[in-house]
């Protein structure tokens, strides 16, 4: 599915426009616990399958930002209309990591992009 | 060889993960295998949240040679008074307030021996050392 397209579908406000770029995204990660994000999306021997993830989670802090960047994980969605503060917008822009919000609980959001063909990365997931 | 040290503010969130971006971006200045580069970040970033967490605060040491990646963490306790059990998956003395920071779930260290080649770990109530090495050969050459 095309980035452009989920924004548009699931009505994501783009915090940091300046970073917004055509892609594909095929692979996704939920958590608000960002230690299951590293060591699950650490365990992906294949760099193509993290270029075209998504990090969706509802922590609106510093920490998301951080995290993802440390995985190579370009895109993050906030749900539940969760709000970043200047600051993390600031680093999202400084770690080149795309930040957007969406009104959708992480449960429905993370189901209907499954339905839309995304997949979930689990534990040594292969390309 | 290249060597920095970071200094690390105990409860500070928002700089919590400073010196490992800094970390990631001079591994992927020297354009370091990306498999090695994550191991050597998450553990950073996992060991550095462990500072701001437990710590009243400390620094950490990178160093970097041909052979090996060496990321130290001290801080100035007041210690771990089980080591084993800390190690224990699920173990956590973290506050709300960590938790409201996406950590805290007692992940930490279990996480950090798993991407780390070699830890090594000694608490008192002084503080806490902790040394985290990575072999340089092996991987990357296969990528």
């Amino acid at each position: 599915m095309k980035l452009s397209d989920i924004i548009k579908k699931y009505d994501c406000k783009v915090y940091t426009p300046t970073l917004i770029k055509d892609k594909e995204v095929k692979y996704g990660f939920c958590s608000d616990l960002m230690s299951d994000a590293l060591i699950i999306l650490n365990s992906v021997k294949d760099p193509r399958i993290l270029e075209e993830s998504i990090l969706i989670t509802g922590l609106s802090t510093n920490q998301s930002i951080r995290t993802a960047e440390m995985l190579d994980v370009d895109v993050v969605i906030l749900v539940r209309g969760k709000m970043p503060s200047l600051k993390v917008v600031d680093l999202a822009i400084e770690s080149n990591v795309l930040l957007l919000s969406t009104e959708e609980t992480m449960f429905n959001l993370s189901g209907k992009l499954y339905k839309d063909g995304i997949k979930g990365i689990t534990y040594n997931e292969q390309w | 060889m290249v060597e920095k040290e970071y200094q690390i503010i105990a409860k500070n969130y928002d700089l919590a993960g400073r010196a490992s971006s800094d970390i990631k971006r001079t591994l992927k200045s020297i354009n370091l295998c990306r498999s090695l580069m994550k191991r050597v970040c998450s553990a950073s970033y996992e060991a550095e949240i462990n500072v701001v967490i437990h710590s009243v605060g400390g620094y950490a040491i990178f160093y970097m040679d041909d052979e090996i990646i060496r990321l130290e963490f001290h801080d100035d306790g007041p210690g771990i008074l089980d080591i084993e059990q800390a190690m224990q998956e699920g173990y956590s003395t973290a506050t709300e307030i960590d938790h409201m920071n996406g950590f805290g779930a007692g992940m930490g260290l279990s996480n950090i021996k798993k991407s780390a080649d070699v830890m090594n770990i000694t608490s008192t109530y002084e503080g806490t050392d902790l040394i985290l090495t990575f072999y340089r050969t092996g991987e990357c050459r296969e990528d």
